[in-house]
Order: C-alpha cells, then sequence, then structure tokens
C-alpha cells in the first residue's frame, strides 16, 4: 500500500522545497553542457572582465589586488541580478504545479533561489581556484561579514523577487518593468568602482544603495586595509529586514488571490 | 461529505468580473460516484480545481475531512523534460508518499509504459501521457480521485483497467469526475451532479441526471 504520511506545515514545505530543487537541477538546463554551464559561464565572465580591468587599471585599487575588487563586485551583483530573477519567474514558471495543493509560491521562490546558491557557490569556488593559479593573494580578514553580506544580499534578491512575482501574476507587464528597473543596478551598485573614488558631497547619490554597502562590506570584509568609511552594516540589515517584512507580508494577505486568476 | 460554503467565485476580465458561482453553499455526498454534467463554460473545471485546493474561491470556504487527489487532467503536474520515473517520484515526493519505490512500482504496473518509462514524457504519445499521469493519481490513496477527462483518451484496454482500479478500491474510495462523454461517465458512475448557471443539483440516480442535463 502507498500510505501518505502526515505531515505537519513545515514537513510539507520541506519536501516540497526539496522535490522542486531537485526537478530545477534536473531540468534546468537541458542541453550537452547540462548544470556546467551554470557555473562554468559566470566564472568565465566575472574571469574575463576582472582580468581586463587589472589589466587596464594597474593591479591594485585602494590596497586589494584588482582582480579581486572587481571578482567580488561582480559576483555579488550577478548573484543579486540572477536570484532576484530567477525568484520573481520561479512563480510563473512553475505555475502548473499549484495544482497540487501542497506546492505553495513561495516553496517554488525559495526552491529557485537555493538553486542560485548552490550555483554561486561553486563559481565562488572556480574563482578561488582560478585566484590561485594567477598567484593573487587569498585573504579573508572578516570571514563571518562576507558570510553576512553573501546572505543579507542573497535575502533582499529572494524579498524582492517575491514582491515582484506575486505582482506579475496580476500584471504580467511588471516583469518587463522589473527588468528594466535592474539593468542600471550593474553600474550604480559599486561594481566597477569604490565609494571612495567619489568626492564625499555626492556620496549621497549611490549610498541609498544596499547592494553598493553589500558589495563594498565584502571587500572591506577581504581586505581590512580597504575601509569602510561611509559604509553601514546596519543600514544594510535595517533595508534588508524592512523589505523582507514587506514582501513577506504582501505574499501573506494575496497569494492565494494571486493563483487562483 | 464536501461541504462548500457561500462559495463565490469569479474571474476578472476586461469587461468585468466573470462569476462562476455566488454565494453557493452545497454539499456534496460522499460514497457516491459522481460524475458532474454542465455545458462548456459553467464552471465544471473551476469547481475541480476549487474542490482540490488548486485555486481558491473569492469567498466562502470548503470544508472537507476527506483526502482528494490533485484535479487529473491530461499532463497535470508532468514536466514534458523528465521522464516518467522522475515525475513519478516528484509527485510522490510531494504528496508525501511514505514508500516511494513501492509507489513507483505501482505506477510502473498501471502505466505499462515499458521501457519508455525512462524516457522524457515529450516522447511519449498522447495516449501515454493521460495513463501515466492517471497511474500517478490511483497510485495513491485518496479519498476521492477528481479525474478530468482522462480516461476519456485513452484506449478501452486502459479505461477497462482505469475502472477496475477504481472499482478494486470503490469500497473506501470515490471519484467525482468530468466529462463531455456520457458512455464514460455511465461507466465510473452511479450519480451526477448538473451544474447550470452557477447552481449544483444532485441527482442520486446517473440516468436521471443525464436527461436533466440534456434538457438544459
Amino acid at each position: 500500500m502507498t500510505t501518505v504520511i502526515k505531515r505537519n506545515k513545515w514537513e510539507i514545505w520541506r519536501d516540497v522545497i526539496f522535490a522542486l530543487l531537485a526537478r530545477e537541477i534536473r531540468t534546468g538546463f537541458n542541453d550537452k553542457f547540462g548544470i556546467a554551464w551554470a557555473v562554468v559561464q559566470p566564472v568565465i565572465f566575472i574571469f574575463v572582465l576582472s582580468f581586463l580591468r587589472g589589466r587596464i587599471g594597474g593591479d591594485e585599487t585602494h590596497t586589494i589586488p584588482t582582480f579581486t575588487f572587481m571578482a567580488i563586485g561582480l559576483l555579488f551583483i550577478q548573484g543579486f541580478l540572477q536570484t532576484m530573477g530567477a525568484s520573481a519567474k520561479a512563480i510563473s514558471k512553475n505555475k502548473a504545479l499549484f495544482a497540487f495543493r501542497q506546492v505553495q509560491p513561495i516553496s517554488a521562490v525559495l526552491a529557485g533561489a537555493l538553486f542560485e546558491v548552490l550555483v554561486k557557490i561553486f563559481v565562488i569556488i572556480g574563482i578561488i581556484i582560478l585566484m590561485y593559479f594567477m598567484g593573487i593573494d587569498l585573504q579573508i580578514s572578516n570571514p563571518l561579514l562576507f558570510l553576512a553580506c553573501f546572505l543579507l544580499l542573497w535575502i533582499f534578491a529572494v524579498s524582492l523577487g517575491l514582491l515582484f512575482g506575486i505582482a506579475e501574476l496580476f500584471v504580467k507587464e511588471i516583469g518587463k518593468v522589473r527588468e528594466l528597473l535592474t539593468r542600471p543596478l550593474f553600474f550604480i551598485s559599486g561594481v566597477f568602482f569604490s565609494l571612495q573614488d567619489f568626492p564625499r558631497e555626492y556620496w549621497h547619490f549611490l549610498d541609498w544603495n544596499p547592494i553598493l554597502h553589500a558589495i563594498e562590506l565584502t571587500r572591506y570584509a577581504v581586505y581590512s586595509t580597504y575601509g569602510s568609511e561611509g559604509l553601514s552594516l546596519e543600514y544594510l540589515s535595517g533595508t534588508v529586514l524592512a523589505f523582507s517584512f514587506f514582501s513577506l507580508a504582501v505574499y501573506h494577505i494575496s497569494w492565494k488571490q494571486a493563483i487562483s486568476r | 461529505m464536501i461541504r462548500l460554503e457561500n462559495i463565490t467565485k469569479y474571474y476578472p476580465s476586461r469587461i468585468g468580473k466573470q462569476y462562476i458561482f455566488k454565494d453557493l453553499s452545497f454539499d456534496i455526498p460522499s460514497g457516491h460516484n459522481i460524475g458532474i454534467l454542465g455545458s462548456n463554460g459553467a464552471g465544471k473545471s473551476t469547481l475541480f480545481r476549487l474542490l482540490a485546493g488548486s485555486e481558491y474561491p473569492n469567498k466562502g470556504q470548503i470544508i472537507t475531512d476527506l483526502s482528494l487527489s490533485w484535479p487529473v487532467a491530461l499532463t497535470t503536474g508532468i514536466h514534458q523534460q523528465m521522464t516518467g520515473r522522475e515525475n513519478t517520484r516528484f509527485i510522490g515526493k510531494v504528496n508525501g508518499i511514505a514508500d516511494i519505490d513501492e509507489y513507483e512500482r505501482r505506477v510502473i504496473k498501471f502505466a505499462e509504459l515499458g521501457k519508455k518509462f525512462d524516457l522524457p514524457v515529450n516522447t511519449y504519445s498522447s495516449g501515454m501521457k493521460p495513463r501515466l499521469a492517471f497511474a500517478c493519481s490511483i497510485g495513491i490513496d485518496f479519498d476521492v480521485y477528481l479525474i478530468d477527462e482522462v480516461t476519456s483518451v485513452g484506449d478501452a484496454k486502459f479505461r477497462r483497467k482505469a475502472k477496475e482500479a477504481l472499482l478494486e478500491r470503490s469500497e473506501k474510495a470515490n471519484v467525482i469526475m468530468v466529462s463531455h462523454e456520457m458512455d464514460e461517465i455511465r461507466q465510473f458512475c452511479d450519480s451526477a451532479i448538473v451544474l447550470h448557471k452557477g447552481e449544483l443539483t444532485f441527482y442520486n440516480d446517473l440516468e436521471q441526471g443525464i436527461a436533466q442535463y440534456q434538457a438544459l
């Protein structure tokens, strides 16, 4: 007999998220490159850009190797954009699965976002291996801060993705607006520059952006000589907390109607 | 018994809210194999999806202590690029099956896909996909199976098998099904619910229900 286990809410969530994650890994990349492409492509992209920037802009940027400087910026902004995109798209992509009452939109979002974390971990490993062979100094002065920034940025991306994903079920066109809105983030989040490159009186144009704080703080976490002037972990965590609360609240009141349209 | 309490359900559209049900209260009795009869667009599939918890009403609630299957339509929850086996295990995992291997064997036996079970679903013929979908749902012990025109695409052998499987389970389980083919309804059901203009009427005698439906 195939008995159905009585599961509580959390166990159902766990099972569903795990099943969706396995499904994502299995079907995300269905050509010959397979899932390796998800790791190889960003590693090459980050490597080429960071390497070229190092060649053009000199070996060191604000006391840290230019390669490291660029690699952190690119890794984090890509991580943010892709996690947010994946979370937002997870809802409409898995819409057919909401036929199972156990599958709720947030499980799909979390599965999509966890998949991105897995990919990013392998990308980080790939970059570190490359750095080792290039003879770039490998050090990290504050690993906890590094992890905190990574985690906060991930939660920020998932919250925004969840918000957009729900909104897109109501108004499809919001997806297009999302893509348009996120594009400039690549250029204003301190990927190619440091906050210190700007005169202090112009900082307020840039430092409202929590992603910039995450990227700059991560560089500081890797090399403490980089400095953290004008940056604030409190501001970053406060924004992330506010956004995740808001997006969970919106999700809570609207998910049933959102999938019933 | 499945109790619908003050269900209001509409779909928003360009020309305003399209009401399917307005403040509908109804008890669907247990112990019957029920065919839901109604013309196109009467809301049969919507009713199904509401019962299964795939969608939620705008107002009101559905109360039941029975375990209901998901609405088994042609390819619900089946991923085209995954193999039959992967799809089966996915569905088993989502539904919280205790012994997934046993469940898998049961699906294999019922679906009779042979070697194709390990090939992606998009290589299946149009008759094989619903066989897999149906096997996945009949492999789980539900109290009520919600069947949405799946059996109509299968061949005679598959229909007979589906019928036997449901009969075998009929002491404990029932079926609620939607189909436009009266022959199929007659094969599986003993009573009917006629769905007309947002109102439900239960007929204990299937033939009476069919007569009523055809007179509409």
